[in-house]
C-alpha cells in the first residue's frame, strides 16, 4: 500500500477551506490540529463549546498560560484581542442559531447518507456526545476528519452506520489519510486522492461504493 | 439587610437532602469547578443524588495523572475535586450529562465503574440541549423544540414535530433543587462576575431553587460595576468564599 498522509497534511487539507472571517469549531481529537494550519493571511474566529470565542493558538510554555483560558481537553490557549467569554447556553445559541460556518468533527463511522457516528468507542461502557449533535446538525458546513480505517483495518466510511448515531444527514465532507470525499444526494463522491494511491486501492478500504467523477484530483496543498 | 454570604462550605450545603436533584457547573478546566462545594457535599454524606453536569468528572486518581501531565504548562490545583469523587463514594443515583466517560481505554472515570457496577443511571444528552433545558428552567419555559436529535437515541420517547419541513425534538425544562456553581467575584447581594469561559456555571445560576456560588472573593457592594456584573444576585441564594490557602484533602471541614 502507498503511504498515508500524516496528521499535519490532513489538517492542512481541512484548513485550506477556512475562509477569511469564518467562524470555526474544532472537535476534540484530530480536528484540534487544524487550528495550527489556518492559511496565511486569513483571520478565523475559533469557537469552543464551553463558552470561548476568538481565542489564540495553544500555549507552548508556562509563561504563556492564563489558567482561566482553556479549550476543551484541558488545553490552555492564548488570549487574543477581541476574544469573548460566554455561558454554555449562549455558546449553543451560537451553534443552534446557525452562526458557525464550519465545524470539524472526529468520526467513528460516516455513511453514504451523511449520517455520523462518533460517540461510542467500542469497549467503553458509555459514549460521549459532547456538543457534536448540535454542531453536526446546525453548523453551515460539517467536515469529518478521521483515519480512513480503524486500527484493525475496518472501513470507517460505510454504506450504513452500525454504531449509535450522533446526528443524521449532517456530513458534507470527509477528510481522511487517503482521500477527500463529499456526501452528495446519498452518495460518497471521491474528490481527491492521496499521492500514489489508485481509486481501486481507496475503494478496497472503503465500505461504501465510491462515485468517481471525471475531475478527480490528487491531494495537493497548492 | 441582604447578606447571602455564608461562613463555611459545610454550612452552605448542610440542607441538601438525600435524593436531591443538583446542577453542577464547570468544564474543560480545573479552574472553573465548584470543587469546595463538591467536597463539602461529600463530607455532608447525602446519597441517592441526581446530577446534571457537562461531564461525569475525572475523579481523584486521573486528576493526579493530569496534574503530572500538565506540570510543564500549569500547576493543576491541589484542591481540585469533581463529580468523580461523589461517584467513587457511591452518592450518585443518576447523572444527566453529555460526557459520561474518559476518552480512550486507558482513562476510566469513576462514573464508568459505577455504571458497570449497576449503581447509577445515565441519561445521555448533547451539550446544547442540556444547556437549553437548564436555561429554560431558569427562564420559566416548560419545553422547547430543537432540530438536534431526530433520528438518534436522544429523541427516543420524545415528541418529534415538523417545523418548516425540519423535524424537531421537544425537550423539557430541567430544574433542580440546588445548583453548585463557581464564579470569580461576588458581593453580598449575590451578584457574580466570572473569569474565563463561563460554562454551565452561568447557565445554572438561577435554574435551581437554591443556587450556591463558590467564589475567590467577596467585594464591597458597589465595587462590581453594573456593566460588569454577569449574573444578577436575584439568581443566587448563597455565596461562599474559597480558602486563600488551598486545603489539599476533600475530607477537611472548611
Amino acid at each position: 500500500m502507498p503511504e498515508r498522509l500524516d496528521l499535519s497534511v490532513m489538517a492542512m487539507v481541512v484548513a485550506r477551506e477556512f475562509q477569511d472571517g469564518a467562524v470555526v469549531n474544532l472537535g476534540i481529537g484530530l480536528p484540534l490540529t487544524c487550528a495550527s494550519y489556518v492559511p496565511e493571511g486569513r483571520e478565523v474566529i475559533l469557537h469552543s463549546e464551553h463558552g470561548l470565542l476568538g481565542n489564540g493558538r495553544l500555549a507552548q510554555d508556562r509563561s504563556e498560560v492564563d489558567p482561566y483560558v482553556f479549550i476543551v481537553g484541558n488545553r490552555p490557549v492564548l488570549a487574543a484581542p477581541g476574544m469573548t467569554f460566554l455561558s454554555h447556553d449562549e455558546s449553543f445559541a451560537i451553534v443552534r442559531g446557525g452562526h458557525i460556518d464550519i465545524t470539524v468533527l472526529g468520526g467513528l463511522q460516516v455513511d453514504a447518507a451523511g449520517n455520523l457516528a462518533n460517540t461510542h468507542v467500542p469497549g467503553k461502557i458509555a459514549g460521549n456526545l459532547g456538543g457534536a449533535p448540535d454542531l453536526a446538525t446546525c453548523a453551515k458546513r460539517t467536515v469529518v476528519m478521521m483515519y480512513h480505517t480503524t486500527r484493525e483495518g475496518e472501513p470507517k466510511v460505510v454504506e450504513r452506520c452500525t454504531m449509535p448515531l450522533t446526528a443524521v444527514a449532517c456530513v458534507d465532507r470527509i477528510v481522511t489519510d487517503v482521500a477527500v470525499m463529499d456526501i452528495e444526494a446519498g452518495r460518497v463522491v471521491l474528490r481527491e486522492i492521496a499521492p500514489g494511491w489508485s481509486v481501486e486501492e481507496v475503494q478496497a478500504l472503503t465500505g461504501a461504493r465510491l462515485v468517481v467523477p471525471p475531475d478527480l484530483r490528487e491531494i495537493s496543498l497548492g | 439587610m441582604i447578606n447571602k454570604v455564608v461562613a463555611t462550605f459545610d454550612e452552605a450545603v448542610a440542607d441538601i437532602p438525600a435524593g436531591a436533584m443538583i446542577h453542577c457547573g464547570g468544564f474543560a478546566s480545573p479552574f472553573n469547578m465548584p470543587s469546595y462545594l463538591i467536597a463539602a457535599l461529600a463530607r455532608q454524606g447525602a446519597s441517592g443524588l441526581t446530577f446534571a453536569s457537562t461531564s461525569a468528572g475525572t475523579g481523584m486518581e486521573i486528576a493526579a495523572r493530569l496534574r503530572a501531565q500538565m506540570a510543564p504548562l500549569v500547576d493543576w490545583p491541589v484542591d481540585y475535586w469533581d463529580l468523580g469523587l461523589l461517584a467513587d463514594l457511591g452518592r450518585m443515583r443518576k447523572l444527566i450529562t453529555s460526557f459520561p466517560a474518559g476518552t480512550g481505554h486507558e482513562t476510566v472515570w469513576p462514573f464508568e465503574r459505577a455504571l458497570e457496577r449497576g449503581e447509577v443511571e445515565l441519561e445521555l444528552i448533547g451539550q446544547g440541549s442540556l444547556a437549553e433545558r437548564i436555561r429554560a428552567a431558569k427562564a420559566g419555559i416548560a419545553a422547547f423544540y430543537t432540530p438536534v436529535g431526530p433520528g438518534t437515541a436522544t429523541a427516543e420517547g420524545k415528541e418529534v414535530r415538523d417545523f418548516g419541513g425540519v423535524p424537531h425534538v421537544m425537550e423539557t425544562a430541567l430544574p433542580a433543587d440546588f445548583a453548585l456553581v463557581r464564579a470569580y467575584r461576588a458581593d453580598r447581594l449575590g451578584n457574580l462576575v466570572f473569569r474565563g469561559p463561563r460554562t454551565f456555571n452561568q447557565t445554572m445560576a438561577g435554574a435551581a431553587r437554591v443556587t450556591i456560588a463558590e467564589v475567590e472573593e467577596v467585594v464591597p457592594l458597589g465595587e462590581l460595576g453594573p456593566e460588569a456584573i454577569h449574573t444578577p444576585g436575584v439568581y443566587v441564594q448563597r455565596v461562599v468564599v474559597r480558602p486563600s490557602t488551598p486545603i489539599p484533602s476533600w475530607d477537611t471541614p472548611c
